[in-house]
């Protein structure tokens, strides 16, 4: 998911680097202190998670992990996506700085219309609806995620839906992969801290 | 704040114990395209590959003079490599264009291909030799030796293209989660500021 220094021109640079920004301003007025600690671990979460690398399929593809963080989140994934990314490309030269913001908004724009989505029904009494939620949440944020990096190479590659079948169809085992560890997660939060989901959600709406 | 004291807790304790999971299997991870070129003879020989180690397989490669002229274009076999002759003499870049918005490229300077090159141009000019010893010119011996040194140093070539892939090392990662947190604390420090003043 991360597009090279290079591939992109300038207005869909700036337009993401733009986007980004006012994504990362929605996300740092919505910070209070107190979630603070929280953002910081889901950013660890995301810087971490894209080396889990998943041998599947025809291109090299890593967890993403943007449904969990969209989920318990909301806009403030903005913010703690946009951390970890600057830390991936200036550590391990992923993606780069001038694409940084287009990288943010593919990952981050999908968590939070997952968020939307997602968040009532995941927040509900555990049950078969709540799980399921969660599973579409993980998936369906990859999937988003693809559809918008397809959508930044409209200008450099030559037809929207080759490029677009041939990122979804490389990622289809991380969408079902993340889907069951989101879910998995959502089942363990639901558990031992429900008021973690709650009470983002609560306050964000 | 007991409470938010102990969510946060378990989220840590989850963390780190993925951490202790990822740090068991690191070296085959991590997602960027590489290639690596180098010269034996007349021919360019370039390798592709995801750093994970995944050869790049039926990548375009695209091939670049000084000032940005396409001097030829072509695919990687299925073990991500692709070589050509050398078309004329000049910086060559190398570039690699991975589906979905990876890329990659690698430079040879003109004066590395100039030795390789001046080398092969001495052999079909094959003329005047200034014998030094047993039958032995100095074009031939010195023909020979590069020759062999090409053979003897491909392994340490192919050695230094595995170090250049290598993924992220537990340094990194670490030095990395040790950033954020310290973001992490600046902010609660502004955030808190804020709020007293």
């Amino acid at each position: 998911m991360h597009i090279s220094e290079g591939v992109l021109s300038a207005p869909v640079l700036i337009t993401g680097a733009a986007l980004a920004a006012a994504g990362v301003a929605v996300g740092l007025k919505k910070m209070d202190s107190d979630k603070i600690p929280q953002v910081a671990v889901l950013s660890s979460a995301f810087f971490v998670a894209s080396l889990i690398h998943v041998p599947i399929g025809p291109s090299s593809v890593h967890l993403i992990l943007n449904g969990i963080n969209g989920l318990l989140l909301g806009w403030l994934c903005f913010p703690s996506i946009l951390v970890a990314l600057t830390l991936q490309a200036i550590l391990f030269q992923f993606g780069g700085i001038t694409v940084l913001g287009v990288n943010t908004v593919n990952v981050a724009l999908p968590g939070v219309i997952c968020y939307y989505l997602f968040s009532r029904l995941v927040n509900r009494e555990r049950g078969l609806i709540s799980l399921g939620a969660a599973f579409a949440c993980g998936f369906l944020s990859v999937f988003f995620s693809g559809i918008l990096v397809a959508l930044s190479l409209l200008f450099t590659e030559q037809s929207f839906m080759s490029v677009a079948k041939l990122i979804v169809v490389a990622h289809l085992p991380i969408m079902i992969i993340e889907g069951i560890i989101t879910l998995f997660c959502m089942a363990f939060l639901h558990r031992v801290k429900p008021e973690l989901l709650g009470g983002i959600y609560g306050k964000a709406t | 704040m007991e409470k938010r004291h102990n969510s946060t807790m378990y989220l840590l304790i989850l963390f780190f114990a993925s951490i202790l999971i990822i740090s068991t299997n690191l070296p085959a991870l991590a997602h960027k395209v590489i290639i690596f070129a180098w010269i034996e003879g007349d021919t360019v020989f370039t390798e592709s590959k995801f750093s994970d180690g995944k050869k790049a397989i039926n990548s375009q490669v695209l091939v670049f003079d000084r000032d940005g002229k396409q001097l030829l274009e072509g695919k990687t076999n299925n073990k991500g490599e692709f070589s050509f002759k050398i078309p004329k003499l000049t910086d060559l870049r190398i570039v690699l264009n991975a589906a979905m918005g990876h890329k990659a490229e690698w430079k040879i300077p003109e004066s590395e291909i100039r030795e390789t090159m001046g080398a092969s141009e001495n052999k079909a000019a094959g003329g005047s030799s200034q014998s030094i010893g047993v039958g032995l010119s100095k074009e031939e011996l010195k023909e020979l030796i590069d020759e062999s040194l090409d053979r003897k140093l491909r392994p340490i070539v192919r050695m230094m293209n595995e170090s250049q892939s290598k993924g992220p090392s537990v340094t990194e990662i670490i030095g990395g989660i040790g950033y954020i947190f310290g973001l992490m604390g600046v902010a609660i420090y502004f955030k808190n500021r804020g709020k007293k003043a």
